[in-house]
């Protein structure tokens, strides 16, 4: 997909949106890449973390919404841990997901689990993926 | 000592040996845990976006309702369970915003069970006044790792555990203030004082992959499968954990690790409490090994510990 910078998408409302839903300081990032570094699912993403705040500072939103990246996020809270600027990436993550459910995008829902699954994951492991990746 | 516990979901069902060996090793160690009355789901995950607000009304009425029972401290012991509602905890008691809304909130539904004919609290207002502890803040904090090491009967000599904290318990760091985020002694010192050998091993803070197992399975299997070898290569027989999720990913799903990992050898995978109870003389029956997929008889044998 190409990517367009315009000072029509960095000026619009998209920006404060995330840092509504997430609570987050979206300039508060310095891109010094320590989420990125630490992140255990980096290498199944095609943005990293530190480039999600970018798109995010930059106002690309559909490019967020249609990533992978939105979706593999754990919450395992490691980019947040290890932040020197105090951002909780996953609260950004989590905002950007609800943004592309709110969109009509439905990750993974209660029929998507194999009936395999069903009979033997964990309580917390069904309610969490509900919970994190469907509307 | 009597302490309030908080059993959540998944110990009720699909790990239950976590909560069998959990209530019998406090028992022989003197500690009464008295399972709340009534209890929900916490929510399994902490409500992260500031406009779901209603999504901590859950783990908000379990908060408020030890508090209405006189207590100022609940136990739990799943990593999710503990997350949540420690976070929720904090949020309450230092947001007004949150605190004044859930408040109102409950005295709504306060008002709907007293219509019913249900016993109801005071309709006091609850601030945030729970300490919530994990068991293993219990042993060390509320009991003491040294009484806990005087009633070992059968000190774990020889068995080498490699600890593994994943994420809930340690982060975030500033919420959670369980241990130190990138160096954890907790899970060691624990291991120390029921005799076992500790292993340490790179991977043991890094994610096992959480509820990815579902939805992008080939992503938790990698994050699960590094952690599994990182233990072997550091010298481990096997590894300890606390959390039911985790146990699923690196216990349940080592069934699968052979096929995609070519020269894959299973290893055992413990609850903390089970080498507790192990420790403590308990019967090994209460173990509940038969719901291992990787049975850790055979091992323990070999140390000479059953």
């Amino acid at each position: 997909m190409r990517t367009e910078i315009s000072a029509d998408k960095v000026k619009g409302d998209f920006l404060e949106k995330v840092e509504e839903l997430s609570g987050q300081s979206i300039w508060a990032c310095y891109q010094c890449g320590c989420c990125s570094s630490g992140c255990p699912v980096a290498e199944e993403m095609d943005l990293l973390p530190n480039q999600v705040i970018r798109y995010v500072q930059l106002g690309l939103e559909e490019e967020l919404l249609s990533s992978k990246t939105i979706w593999l996020c754990a919450s395992c809270f490691q980019c947040f841990s290890r932040c020197p600027r105090g951002i909780d990436i996953s609260k950004i993550m989590d905002a950007l997901r609800q943004m592309a459910m709110e969109g009509g995008v439905d990750r993974f829902g209660p029929v998507e689990i194999s009936p395999s699954e069903l009979a033997k994951a964990p309580q917390q492991v069904l309610v969490t993926v509900v919970r994190k990746l469907s509307a | 000592m009597k302490l309030p516990y908080y059993p959540g979901c998944t110990l009720k069902d699909r790990t239950s040996q976590l909560e069998a060996t959990a209530l019998a090793a406090a028992e022989k160690l003197g500690i009464q845990l008295e399972e709340m009355p009534n209890w929900t789901c916490c929510g399994a995950v902490y409500p992260v976006s500031e406009t779901k607000i209603v999504n901590l009304v859950a783990p908000f009425r379990i908060l408020k309702e030890v508090s209405e029972a006189g207590s100022d401290k609940l136990v739990t012991i799943c990593d999710f369970c503990y997350n949540v509602l420690k976070r929720a905890n904090l949020a309450i008691h230092e947001d007004p915003v949150k605190r004044q809304r859930m408040n109102a909130f409950l005295q709504d539904d306060d008002r709907r069970w007293a219509a019913s004919g249900q016993q109801v609290g005071e309709g006091q207002e609850y601030d945030g006044g729970v300490t919530v502890l994990h068991y293993l803040q219990m042993l060390r904090e509320e009991l003491g790792f040294d009484v806990m090491a005087k009633a070992v009967e059968k000190p774990l000599s020889g068995l080498k555990v490699a600890p593994y904290y994943g994420c809930n318990l340690l982060r975030p760091p500033a919420e959670m203030e369980f241990d130190d985020p990138e160096n954890p002694r907790i899970m060691e010192d624990f291991l120390e004082h029921i005799g076992a050998s500790v292993v340490e091993s790179p991977y043991r803070i890094e994610c096992c992959g959480s509820f990815l197992s579902l939805s992008s399975p080939e992503a938790a299997r990698r994050l699960s499968h590094n952690i599994l070898e990182s233990a072997r290569k550091s010298g481990a027989d096997a590894i300890m954990l606390s959390c039911p999720m985790c146990f699923y990913n690196l216990e349940q799903k080592q069934k699968e690790f052979g096929q995609h990992f070519p020269g894959f050898r299973p290893m055992p995978v413990f609850f903390f409490t089970q080498l507790l109870a192990l420790a403590l003389g308990l019967d090994p029956q209460v173990l509940g090994f038969e719901r291992h997929f990787v049975d850790p008889i055979p091992l323990l044998k070999e140390r000479e510990l059953v």
